[in-house]
């Protein structure tokens, strides 16, 4: 995995880039783009961009080659390997960049990438969920943005645009949730998007619209001390500190690996910390605006319209200060995504019950977090949970359909009707035996929500119920 | 409903009248039809049962003769009682599935011991798949399946005539166009 296989694609077996000739015109049915947008020509992508990939490469490969293999070959071999590998990386990433390119297209946006195996990938705006433009670190420094497309159906996060210059990378996003339009104006309540200036949308200043809510660092940094990592990391350093004392043995890798392994417990929490720094919520008609990040910054633009379940947790320990958190689910994330660190899913990383009231109101309005009543399953699902069977519960309201569930960590999730995209009753052996039945309704992404063992009467008049407001909430007439 | 447009039926087809009685998965009995599938797909199943019990019979048969070691005539009764349980389970898996089409969406029940009921509206309705394997095909069957956004939903309706299979599908996405709206 050295530079090698890189020279050979260095001699391109093909014409690299056929970059004239692109717009293929758009289909008929799509209108015509508002202004400049047909024949605009391709767009590369900043030419900074293929160093700092090199240069995030390089903690790659340094991860890659671990602490042993510094210790057996030494530091000069350590550095050189690391070089030579992280030069290929960057010779890898010039090529990609040459031969990268977007444009807008009636309402897709187009990507063209790859050399061997060319890939154009057209997403169609109508589809987006979510624009993010992230700056990790480095890209702060150089004063670059990645920009971030979701689109619904896609599994993972299309097309991330990296790197793009900040002002390009807010133009774009702008531009896109114009084009994407007609899914954020009809929930924007009064006040309409104010037009931005191209240009003067670097996504670092605060996020425009009406603030709704910035979470204090202080609440943060309690919160996630409030944590099981944070209370176990005390016996884990006396753990190591006995073992170290007792055996005697204070080699280099054994401590370097002794901290990467800590490292790794704590990352959790550190990394909630980092990522949910400076947390700020705007709304800005009907789009929400989430900016955050302490090392790298992120703005989120979520479509309230795109918003398909809000889920609030209150872990065991938050108890004490009576904290939750509230997160929704957009369309378009899947699950199997375990880094959560992409999906648009922060509401409020810790706050207290008025605000959250506050924030959910704001995001699906008539729903009141603090008034929902739920109603427990019956009392004979106690042979089922013995404990936690007060844990759980079910209700129907105006608007949305709410489950709750968990004995430690308590969780609540909230679901409009229109967001149902069916509704299942499934009965397992024991459910049968006591007559219960759970009632599943699902949402594009995400989970859905699930009412755990229901009295099997009462699970059907749920399922006919959730169906026919889900129905009414798409045809209101 | 009335017509299943499927030719005459070979055999223990009943196309009209729902089989079972009522059972805990049939909520809204007034209202709702069921449609039951066709018990040819026993057969498909069986057969594909059978290869495998097949395997694992010449795997274990063979085992026992080389080595003549107890345990091999132990896993041989294991696979002929466990394909035994499993045609038992397969017969009447099949009988339980069922599907009815309501004038705003599609019922789907199957399952015996995990007993499961799907409702999927029509207007959430992304595509419908039909598909048919050799095997089906043989037996003149197709499995038509409803996609909707959620990876959870879970719409299969195996062991259609193909005349009936085309006819569902049509009309499922005639009604799903007519009340398009996606997510």
């Amino acid at each position: 995995m050295t530079d090698g296989p890189a020279e050979p694609s260095t001699v391109p077996p093909a014409d690299p880039t056929p970059r004239g000739p692109v717009p293929t015109a758009p289909p008929a049915a799509w209108p015509a783009p508002p202004g400049d947008g047909a024949g605009e020509p391709r767009q590369r992508l900043h030419p900074l961009s293929p160093l700092l990939h090199g240069a995030k490469s390089l903690a790659v490969v340094i991860a890659g080659l671990s602490w042993s293999t510094l210790s057996r070959v030494g530091f000069g071999w350590f550095a050189a390997m690391v070089a030579v590998l992280a030069l290929g990386a960057t010779v890898l990433s010039v090529i990609s960049w040459y031969n990268t390119g977007y444009h807008v297209v009636g309402r897709e946006l187009r990507v063209y990438e790859g050399l061997l195996w060319r890939r154009t990938r057209a997403i169609p705006l109508e589809r987006l969920q979510a624009v993010e433009v992230v700056r990790p670190l480095l890209a702060q420094l150089s004063g670059l943005a990645e920009l971030r497309l979701e689109v619904v159906g896609g599994g993972k996060t299309e097309a991330p645009l990296a790197y793009l210059g900040v002002a390009d990378a807010a133009r774009l996003r702008e531009r896109l949730l114009a084009l994407a339009g007609p899914v954020t104006q009809p929930t924007a309540p009064g006040d309409p998007t104010p037009a931005v200036v191209p240009g003067a949308a670097p996504p670092t200043r605060p996020a425009p619209g009406r603030p709704l809510h910035a979470v204090r660092n202080k609440d943060l940094l309690v919160s996630q001390l409030l944590t099981p990592q944070a209370f176990l990391l005390p016996f884990g350093v006396a753990f190591v500190v006995v073992q170290f004392v007792t055996a005697g043995s204070w080699s280099f890798v054994a401590v370097a690996s002794t901290l990467t392994a800590m490292a790794g417990v704590l990352l959790q929490p550190i990394r909630r910390v980092l990522d949910d720094w400076n947390f700020r919520l705007a709304r800005d008609g009907g789009t929400l605006r989430v900016h955050n990040g302490l090392l790298e910054t992120r703005a989120q633009a979520v479509p309230l319209a795109r918003v398909q379940t809000v889920r609030a947790t209150w872990p065991l320990l938050w108890r004490v200060n009576g904290w939750l958190r509230l997160r929704l689910e957009v369309a378009g994330y899947s699950l199997a995504d375990a880094d959560d660190r992409n999906r648009p899913d922060r509401l409020l990383p810790v706050g207290d019950l008025p605000t959250a009231t506050m924030i959910v109101a704001e995001v699906l309005p008539g729903v009141r977090l603090d008034a929902l009543m739920l109603t427990p399953p019956p009392t004979r699902t106690r042979w089922l949970h013995p404990l936690g069977r007060r844990a759980f519960g079910a209700g129907l309201f105006e608007e949305v359909f709410a489950t709750r569930s968990g004995r430690l960590t308590r969780q609540l999730v909230i679901l409009p009707y229109a967001r149902i995209q069916s509704v299942r009753v499934v009965q397992g052996p024991v459910q049968r035996r006591l007559g219960l039945a759970s009632v599943h309704a699902d949402t594009a992404g995400g989970s859905g929500a699930t009412a755990q063992d229901r009295d099997l009467a009462e699970a059907w008049a749920l399922a006919a119920e959730l169906t026919s407001r889900a129905h009414q909430a798409h045809n209101p007439t | 409903m009335s017509t299943p447009g499927a030719p005459p039926p070979s055999g223990s087809d009943t196309p009209t009248a729902a089989p079972l009685g009522r059972g805990p998965l049939e909520p809204w009995p007034d209202t709702v039809h069921w449609q039951p599938i066709s018990t040819d797909l026993i057969w498909v199943q069986l057969i594909r049962l059978a290869v495998v019990v097949a395997i694992g019979l010449a795997a274990t048969g063979v085992g026992w003769a080389l080595s003549g070691h107890l345990l091999f005539g132990i896993a041989l009764a294991v696979v002929v009682l466990l394909g035994g349980w499993r045609a038992v389970a397969i017969v009447r898996a099949v009988r339980a599935w069922g599907y009815a089409e309501r004038d705003n969406d599609l019922l789907v029940r199957h399952g015996l011991l995990v007993r499961r009921l799907s409702i999927v509206p029509y207007s959430r309705m992304q595509f419908v798949d039909v598909s048919a394997g050799p095997l089906e095909r043989a037996f003149d069957l197709a499995t038509v399946q409803l996609h909707t956004a959620a990876a959870a939903s879970d719409a299969r309706v195996p062991g259609l005539r193909p005349a009936e299979a085309s006819r569902l599908r049509d009309r499922l996405t005639a009604l799903g166009a007519d009340r398009a709206e996606g997510l």
